[in-house]
């Protein structure tokens, strides 16, 4: 009953209908009782369509539309890296800081890039451009060192090719 | 292949259920594996890996709560191998784990401690911080410490697996995951106290008892919860005369490992500055201390000239429904002494119509056990979440196995479980949806009915969810109707109680009842009523609550009895207690309105501090000790009735022991057999609605009796609702409130003012304004006609 | 003949001789009686006298009712009641001793996790009425804060040993 109820006040509303679509087509990969198990999918679209990071609202209405507790999407939101939960710069350059790319220098890159951009790990420009950002292991080994921006990965960085990178960014 | 697989463990040979888990073998044969995060009630989580144990041909150790028998398993607890590993986790467990056990009020029960103790090593390697986490607060029943988690996530499973509500989760990741909710929100379960005794460290505690005690100074004593019908078994702690905390106590078949918050933390409200502590009379217009004899005296010469001037049928009783077996059984045993059959205990019930007819005592149709494995129950006028939480948690788990729960209400509620239908009506409404259903099954069986139940139902058109409810009973294994405590204060109560016998009927479903307080079923049994003595022997109706409190009486006795706020017209009551020539109260709290109309006041003892009985909803009679000495002067209520039937001079007063008044009052009572359903009856007649507002009067969950409402802790939940006039917003229209924030209830000459609140779960034509909390004592009837206007 | 011998002997006093020998050589050496009151032996760091409950500098007293001290006594001389104060500390409401019944042990002492109750060197205190033995939290801080120098410095001189 509403004099007692744990019920919030329904934030569906600020999920944009082109989110909703695709989160939609997310759901329907999967059995009926378990859409649930879109909740990544759709915090990564609402994440995009939030200019790429999430607050509260944003994840209680992923909870709404797919039906689950709140706190289990904050758990999931709170657990994986690609998921930001304060805003971030226009470009998130996430650099990965893991053996393979360790041992190719990484720490040159990361240090290349902070002196570059004046700004330590983590943090974002001044101006809203560019957020750094330290990962894990991005699977290209092979390439390494490898940053990801956006949902492209640039492989074997030098201090040239980061330059190059960081110009064309807008 | 059979069901039972051939283990060995530490070199014991075990035969046991194939499927079970290995730690399961372990605790049933007494050998202890050392856990956190398992425990018997919850899900397998697996992730403190502190139950590690060595298994002859794999390789590693294995956790012993998730790896299930297998036949021919040799399992070594105490290898070296096993012990390594369960030493190493532990010393994992405690990098982060703060070292202030001196004032961590867990310290002395605390499994860390103890598993420390027995499977971890001297000194820690650790050198580096320790992590800190931030507090939280999650309410005022449970403290946060939450540095000291370890992340067995035995709260987290609980609220999913249990409460049904999942408010805690465990964010973040590595070393940065917390348990919490994440955001700043409160934990509302109506069971949540029960995370504290799950937290095997002090991460969850008791709030109220912070800091008061420690565990190797409280003395056990079983008890029983009072105050409601399912009989929880606890355990009463206590410490130089004085409850610290209450517990529960594992019992299978009733509470499980579990207990709710009003039975955990009714407690706080045993010091309440409202104590009565010693017994006093009123001369003149004021008030006087006396001593015991004094007081007693003065009772009895005060009742005997009530008598004299009123007769003996100006004489009545009223007692708590949560009053033990022995004080019901006393005081009616003195009243019928008297003269006088005018006896009750069912202060909220308005219609009394039926009670020729009713059952013997209120059963709940089935043992409780039971209620899990229901393949369809509908339950009428009950929020039986809040109104009984562990009978909530076992229809859960039949609803959970696919169990259709259905309701029909005078209020939206919510619950934690699925719910197949939830019909909301008006009370009057709801009588025609219990007719609908009702004809929907007749309908479904072609049954020959009564001519009086096919005239009452010839009114009424199923529609679809009648349909579905009709089909769900009559198409289940093993369903049940359940008359809940809502429905017991309607004004239909007679009509609804044969239409929910006619549905039982003709869905062949059990007839159940979850009836209110913790002892109605006591009271029906030793015959706290007006019209059935002790084992429900008929007797000369006498007056009921309702005739006893609408008239001026010449004498009454009150046993824990707050009319103000227990009975269903707290104005008519107090004004016609007030007009009464002599009143006798029997409490344990005094408050102004009680010195208004008493003229005695005898401070009796808490549930705490007098042995007693309560026969739970299965008929289960459960004794229980005093776990403390009566506070100041007051006095167990069964010895100051006693004394009473002495003073009158009557016979068969001579108890020397509780025990004694029990077992008289057992020998009589074993003879009647448990019914709850009985046949349809003449005489019942649809209710007609009028045009008037209509008040539900919903009995919150911290409302019920006058202990939970002075606990402190439950009064600060969100669970406690205080007076407000709830309203749908259509209805709220056909009103001249408009947009007023305040609005004025009258019902006759009582007049309140309240907040409005708009509330969509409220049905058309109808008003919820709450009994049984501050502010309602200066209304009428509960369920009935109010007027509304701007204040 | 040996009878005659001893009364000869007994003549020429000489076992008085022999006595007065030890009195003299004690009248001359060094003394080991103190003038008690005047005088005092000195005392071990260890020593077990009078109760004391201690402060940190910033005057915050120490104890934080966790109530070990009251489980570890074997004479039943502690009570203890505590609560959350209003910062959400842990503290104690209430801490007795009772003396009359306190065998100085010393193992209050030893549980203490904060240093809090101690025992003094203070060994000369007497009650006058009934209950002036029975030492309440007020008592037993007042004689720690009278005699603090001297507890923390028998505790500093005995923390290698500890």
């Amino acid at each position: 009953m509403m004099v007692q109820s744990t019920k919030r006040e329904s934030k569906l509303d600020l999920l944009k209908a082109e989110s909703r679509q695709e989160i939609d087509l997310w759901v329907a990969k999967y059995p009926a009782d378990q859409k649930q198990s879109a909740v990544m999918s759709a915090l990564r679209i609402v994440q995009d369509q939030n200019g790429g990071y999430l607050n509260n609202d944003l994840m209680d209405a992923v909870a709404e539309y797919l039906e689950m507790p709140p706190i289990a999407v904050y758990e999931v939101a709170s657990f994986y890296s690609m998921y930001e939960l304060k805003p971030v710069g226009r470009h998130k350059i996430c650099v990965c800081t893991n053996i393979s790319c360790m041992l190719c220098a990484s720490d040159e890159i990361v240090a290349y890039l902070e002196s570059k951009l004046g700004i330590k790990l983590g943090e974002t420009t001044k101006d809203g451009r560019i957020t750094l950002k330290e990962v894990e292991c991005l699977g290209a080994c092979v390439d390494a060192p490898v940053a990801q921006i956006g949902n492209t990965y640039h492989e074997k960085l030098t201090p040239a090719k980061i330059d190059k990178i960081l110009s064309s960014l807008d | 292949m059979t069901d039972t697989v051939n283990i060995e463990i530490n070199g014991i040979t075990l035969e046991v259920p194939r499927g079970s888990m290995l730690i399961e073998a372990a605790d049933n044969a007494g050998i202890t594996i050392p856990r956190f995060c398992y425990h018997k009630k919850l899900s397998v989580a697996a992730n403190c890996r502190m139950c590690l144990v060595e298994v002859e041909k794999a390789p590693k150790p294995l956790p012993a709560c998730a790896t299930p028998v297998t036949d021919g398993m040799k399992v070594q607890t105490r290898s070296p191998m096993a012990l390594e590993a369960q030493k190493s986790v532990m010393e994992f467990l405690l990098i982060n784990h703060p070292l202030d056990c001196p004032i961590c009020d867990q310290g002395g029960e605390c499994e860390l401690q103890d598993i420390a103790m027995g499977f971890g090593g001297d000194v820690s390697r650790f050198a580096e911080k320790k992590r800190v986490v931030r507090e939280k607060n999650i309410g005022p029943l449970i403290a946060t410490d939450m540095t000291r988690c370890i992340h067995c996530t035995r709260c987290v499973r609980f609220g999913q697996e249990i409460a049904g509500i999942r408010e805690m989760g465990a964010t973040g990741r590595g070393e940065h995951t917390e348990i919490g909710t994440y955001v700043e929100i409160t934990v509302d379960s109506e069971m949540s106290g029960n995370v504290i005794d799950l937290c095997p460290v002090g991460a969850l505690t008791s709030k109220p008892y912070r800091y008061s005690g420690r565990p190797w100074e409280n003395q056990q004593h079983n008890s029983i919860a009072p105050h409601d019908c399912v009989g929880s078994n606890i355990v009463v702690e206590t410490r130089r005369n004085q409850v610290m905390r209450v517990l529960p106590r594992e019992n299978e078949s009733i509470n499980e490992t579990w207990l709710s918050d009003r039975d955990r933390f009714s407690y706080t409200a045993l010091n309440s500055e409202q104590r009565l502590t010693a017994p006093m009379i009123k001369q003149g217009n004021s008030w006087r201390t006396v001593d015991w004899e004094t007081a007693l005296a003065y009772a009895v010469e005060g009742l005997q000239r009530a008598k004299q001037v009123g007769g003996a049928d100006k004489l009545g009783a009223l007692c708590s429904s949560s009053a033990t077996t022995e004080e019901m059984y006393l005081l009616q045993k003195l009243l019928r002494g008297l003269g006088s059959p005018n006896i009750d205990h069912r202060l909220r019930q308005i219609d009394f119509a039926d009670q020729d007819v009713e059952p013997m005592f209120p059963w709940l149709g089935q043992s409780i056990v039971d209620l899990e494995n229901l393949d369809a129950a509908l339950l009428i006028g009950s929020n039986v979440r809040k109104d009984q939480p562990l009978v909530a948690h076992r229809l859960r788990k039949a609803a959970l196995k696919g169990g259709k729960i259905m309701f029909v209400n005078a209020l939206g509620y919510e619950f934690n479980f699925p719910v197949a239908e939830q019909l909301v009506a008006s009370p009057i409404g709801m009588v025609k949806e219990l007719a609908a259903v009702c004809k929907a099954l007749t309908a479904m069986n072609g049954a020959q009915v009564p001519a009086e139940l096919a005239a009452l139902l010839s009114n009424v058109e199923p529609h679809d969810s009648h349909l579905t409810i009709a089909k769900h009973l009559a198409t289940a294994d093993n369903a049940a109707v359940l008359i809940g405590t809502q429905a017991m204060g309607q004004a239909e109560l007679s009509v609804i109680r044969a239409l929910a016998n006619a549905v039982a009927q003709y869905s062949n479903a059990k007839l159940g009842y979850l009836s209110p307080g913790a002892n109605s079923t006591g009271a029906y049994l030793s015959g706290c009523l007006p019209h059935r003595g002790p084992a429900g022997e008929k007797t000369a109706p006498g007056l009921h609550a309702q005739e006893m409190l609408n008239q001026a009486m010449t004498g009454m006795v009150l046993l824990q009895v707050e009319p103000e706020f227990d009975c269903a017209d707290p104005m008519a009551a107090v004004k016609n207690l007030q007009a009464a020539d002599f009143v006798v109260c029997l409490n344990a709290f005094v408050t102004d309105t009680m010195k208004s109309y008493a003229d005695v006041l005898l401070p009796v003892s808490a549930f705490t501090e007098t042995p007693g009985t309560y026969v739970n909803v299965e008929g289960l009679w459960q004794s229980f000790p005093a776990a403390v000495k009566p506070e100041a002067e007051s006095r167990p209520a069964w010895k100051v009735l006693r004394v009473m039937g002495n003073l009158f001079k009557l016979s068969g007063f001579d108890y020397m022991s509780s025990e004694e008044v029990r077992d008289q009052c057992h020998n009589q009572a074993s003879s009647i057999v448990a019914a709850a359903r009985s046949e349809w009856h003449s005489g019942v007649k649809m209710p007609q609605a009028g045009q008037q507002m209509i008040r539900i009067g919903y009995l919150p969950i911290y409302a019920v009796d006058s202990l939970t409402r002075r606990a402190a802790p439950l009064q600060n939940t969100r669970d406690a609702v205080g007076i407000a006039l709830h309203i749908n917003s259509a209805t709220l229209q056909t009103t001249k409130l408009g947009n007023e924030a305040q609005g004025m209830v009258t019902q006759q000459s009582a007049k309140a003012t309240m907040p409005i609140v708009q509330n969509e779960s409220i049905p058309d034509h109808c008003v919820m304004v709450a009994t049984g909390v501050a502010g309602s004592e200066q209304l009428g009837i509960s369920y009935g006609p109010v007027e509304l206007s701007k204040s | 003949m040996n009878s005659i011998v001893r009364y000869f002997k007994g003549l020429m006093l000489l076992e008085l001789i022999r006595g007065l020998r030890l009195t003299g050589r004690y009248l001359f050496s060094r003394k080991v009686t103190l003038q008690y009151p005047e005088d005092k032996t000195p005392i071990s760091n260890r020593f077990r006298g009078l109760h004391a409950l201690r402060r940190y500098p910033n005057g915050e007293e120490r104890c934080i009712a966790c109530k070990l001290c009251e489980a570890v006594c074997p004479a039943l001389a502690i009570t203890i009641e505590s609560e959350m104060r209003e910062d959400g500390t842990r503290r104690t409401t209430r801490y007795d001793i009772d003396l009359t019944k306190c065998i100085f042990c010393g193992y209050c002492e030893e549980s203490c996790p904060v240093d809090s109750i101690v025992e003094t060197h203070v060994f000369e205190y007497h009650g006058e009425e009934r209950g002036d033995l029975y030492m309440t939290k007020e008592k037993l801080l007042a004689v720690g804060d009278k005699y603090e120098k001297q507890i923390a410095a028998a505790r500093k001189q005995d923390s290698a040993y500890r």
